[in-house]
């Protein structure tokens, strides 16, 4: 990359204004003639670097954009609109090896963490998660006014599972986020599986939700989709959602893998009920995106780039004395020693959004998406700026 | 832009463009989810025919725009495949920019506007957030039966109706008046599904005034679905009353006139304290991000709304009086579908098959009135003629008739 880090920064100051405008990037935002009309908030500024969201950033690759342009224009003749559902269960099914009743679509994952949270937990039977996690779940839970109980990470940020075992027994759902976000870390299959097994035998009512949605970035060679084991037992549901490796956030397209059983009390809940149903691109891009990957390549070449950008963006931590968890994910939770709202300012201002807080870290850990590698070799520059540390290793 | 998209813009593809507007506009799910259900049921579901090859079926059955969303709107999406990996709130425009482009038309704020995936998210968080076992649901008979079905299958909970008008099908918002007293909501879809018809606006503002007064903590829902289609000049939109008192809503959404059943977004609005309930219960993230950037183009291209209640106008005009002169009266529709009386001749199941075996699907059974009335859902122009010309041959005296038919 041919940019200075000087000139960097000036870009990403002047992006942030009035610059960088459709020249740049082929389209601006819309020039409305209803000028009084326009819209108000700026997005994320051209130029701005955004590894906040834990976003894939290279997105759901070529051949799902030319399928889904194909259809717009009229070059593919779309399958009839209520047969997509059942194309990409069939699709989903297969890349399991499950029955298409094991399937449940949603518009994103998030449905189904709620579904999950409104079946499964109650007045007297509690959510149980692990703090920190991913806030869907215990978020919904107080909406809806059942008690959430938090069970500590290890000493590593990872799920500490004797303690979580002891707190999940009699609750009504455990939320299983695994990698878990913010942490990034990953339990083993092995240590998962022997979990889900000892707690199904001490509390067979309890319901475990196995969130998988950075399943696909995991490289610790012991790892494996809880799927098979969800559809062999009731109890447990895992989710999964195109929103991660195969980049398509904005299409809102999740699903779980479960027993009939407890897919049929938690359809009701989803947007595929009654007579409402899931967006058509959403449902496209997802069958398409399965295609794409149906030997696996697309998301191994997905998880091959994040590996080169996560070890250079821990490297570059580490080399300065502060210390990522076991990133198991596309995303990074990092000691930076400060609290992570002065670090998110200050990188903001400087053209990069970051880090927003996870209590009760937020006063030293900082969550880090990763971007592209030429984004992260800019981005580092700027956590150098705001940090003031000097890297030990190169000293 | 790729040479094909330019292509598509000139609308030398039109013949292919309008299987994709077919796509956004979900044209034939309703029926295909009512098959379904029915089925579930053990009940009969809709007659599959066997056509020959080549031979597209007629579908009005599911009220769905058949045109799909405008040039506006596709270019719009297209215009979003760079960003598909973004959420959207990450995205350009944002969720929040659609929010803030409907307050501006409606003279509001953004606090005064949720998203959802289509109406159907906010129809079912207003009984999350207004009923309770002890505060039920009231609404005409018939009338849409999404909120009601949420509410009585999957949440438990009372549903109280009240019959239509018996003459004229129009909400009889007097007879609900009584069912009222210590409900959690009131339904009421303006105009009504299936029956077409309106309530002005000065029934309904005077409606919830009167349910101010003899509830004041029920809620009411005003589902606008169809208010594009509406040409009646008594017909007004009550999103200022939304805007101004608190606890009443008013549901939109973008798959009707739009065009963009298989967008799914919809809104809802209505005054701030409202609003922060909705929202409460809004799911994070809930909209897709092509959908936003649609639904924003297409809020500034009202010409091609106005356009579209035109055509549909002309094909309602069409299509009632077709009926009128076999002897088959509808009701005043001002909805992009027609409620038609065939009750002398035979039941909407019979007529619902009778138009399948000839290539026509029209729309499913809506008790308590199925024996008497069928809804015709209102294609092109050019569809309705084919589809009058079935109805002509279906309807015509026939062996089986008990009553005749009226000339």
């Amino acid at each position: 990359m041919a940019l200075s880090r000087r000139h960097f920064v000036q870009t990403v100051g002047i992006g942030a204004g009035a610059a960088l405008t459709s020249s740049v990037w082929g389209r601006g935002r819309e020039h409305s003639v209803w000028s009084a009309l326009e819209p108000e908030l700026q997005a994320v500024e051209r130029g701005v670097i955004c590894i906040a969201s834990n976003e894939n950033p290279v997105g759901p690759g070529k051949k799902v954009l030319d399928g889904l342009r194909s259809l717009l224009e009229g070059g593919t003749k779309p399958g009839r609109y209520s047969g997509q559902m059942g194309e990409l269960s069939e699709a989903v099914a297969a890349k399991f090896k499950v029955k298409t009743e094991n399937v449940l679509l949603s518009e994103g994952s998030t449905e189904i963490l709620r579904a999950a949270t409104q079946v499964f937990t109650s007045k007297t039977k509690a959510l149980v998660g692990t703090i920190p996690t991913y806030e869907e779940c215990a978020g919904y839970a107080e909406l809806i006014g059942n008690p959430v109980r938090g069970v500590k990470l290890n000493s590593e940020f990872k799920i500490d599972l004797d303690p979580m075992l002891a707190a999940a027994k009699g609750a009504g759902l455990v939320f299983y986020c695994n990698p878990n976000n913010p942490t990034a870390t990953y339990v083993g299959a092995k240590a998962t599986r022997e979990f889900l097994t000892k707690l199904i035998a001490a509390s067979p009512e309890t319901t475990i939700l196995v969130d998988e949605a950075y399943f696909d970035y995991v490289t610790n060679p012991d790892h494996e989709t809880h799927a098979q084991f969800a559809v062999e037992h009731p109890q447990v549901i895992v989710a999964r959602t195109f929103s991660k490796a195969y980049g398509m956030a904005g299409l809102r397209q999740g699903y779980a893998i479960a027993h009939p059983d407890t897919i049929r009390k938690m359809r009701p809940f989803t947007s595929a009920s009654g007579t409402g149903s899931l967006n058509v691109f959403g449902m496209a891009a997802a069958t398409m995106a399965l295609q794409q990957d149906s030997d696996g390549a697309f998301s191994a070449n997905e998880r091959k780039r994040n590996q080169a950008v996560r070890d250079f963006s821990m490297k570059w931590f580490a080399d300065r004395g502060m210390k990522p968890t076991d990133c198991q994910a596309n995303f990074m939770f990092v000691n930076i020693g400060s609290p992570a709202k002065a670090f998110r300012e200050a990188c903001r201002a400087k053209g990069v959004m970051v880090a927003r807080d996870f209590p009760p870290f937020e006063k030293t850990m900082a969550r880090i998406s990763l971007g592209t590698m030429e984004e992260m070799q800019k981005a580092v520059n700027v956590f150098g700026e705001v940090l003031g540390k000097k890297s030990t290793a190169a000293a | 832009m790729s040479v094909s998209r330019r292509g598509f813009l000139r609308g030398s593809r039109s013949g292919t463009a309008s299987h994709a507007r077919e796509w956004l506009a979900a044209r034939g799910h309703e029926e295909l989810v009512a098959e379904l259900q029915q089925g579930r049921q053990g009940g009969r579901g809709m007659a599959r025919p066997q056509l020959p090859p080549g031979v597209e079926l007629i579908r009005i059955s599911s009220n769905e725009n058949p045109l799909g969303p405008g040039k506006a709107a596709i270019d719009a999406i297209l215009g979003k495949f760079p960003e598909a990996n973004r959420y959207p709130f990450n995205s350009t425009p944002l969720d929040a920019d659609l929010e803030i482009l409907i307050a501006k038309l409606n003279n509001a704020k953004r606090e005064n506007v949720v998203l959802g995936v289509g109406s159907q998210e906010l129809l079912k968080n207003t009984a999350r957030v207004f009923m309770s076992p002890t505060k039920h649901l009231v609404q005409p008979s018939p009338t849409y039966g999404d909120p009601s079905g949420f509410a009585a299958n999957t949440l438990k909970l009372t549903v109280k109706t009240a019959p239509v008008d018996p003459k004229t099908l129009r909400t009889d918002l007097s007879a609900l008046l009584p069912l009222v007293k210590g409900a959690g909501l009131v339904y009421l879809c303006n105009p009504n599904n299936p029956t077409g018809t309106i309530n002005s606006a000065q029934e309904m503002n005077d409606f919830i005034a009167e349910v101010r007064k003899t509830s004041p903590t029920t809620a009411i829902l005003i589902d606008e679905a169809y208010s594009d289609y509406a040409t009646d000049p008594a017909f007004h939109t009550v999103i200022p009353t939304a805007l101004a008192t608190p606890n009443v809503i008013v549901a939109r959404t973008f798959s009707k006139a739009y065009g963009m059943a298989g967008v799914r977004i919809g809104y809802a609005i209505g005054d701030a304290a409202t609003m922060r309930k909705m929202a409460a219960w809004r799911m994070p993230y809930n909209v897709n991000t092509f959908g936003v950037a649609a639904a924003v183009a297409s809020l500034k291209d009202p010409q091609h709304i106005k356009d579209e209640s035109a055509r549909n106008k002309a094909v309602r005009d069409f299509t009632i009086k077709a009926l009128a002169d076999m002897g088959y009266m509808s009701t005043d529709s001002q909805t992009n579908f027609i409620f038609t009386e065939i009750g002398k001749t035979m039941t909407a199941a019979q007529f619902r098959d009778a138009c399948a075996a000839k290539g026509v699907m029209v729309g499913r059974d809506f008790p308590p009135l199925e024996k008497q009335w069928a809804r015709i859902s209102l294609g092109t122009m050019e569809e309705m003629q084919k589809a009058t010309e079935v109805f002509r041959s279906v309807l015509k005296p026939a062996t089986t008739t008990t009553s005749g038919k009226g000339q």
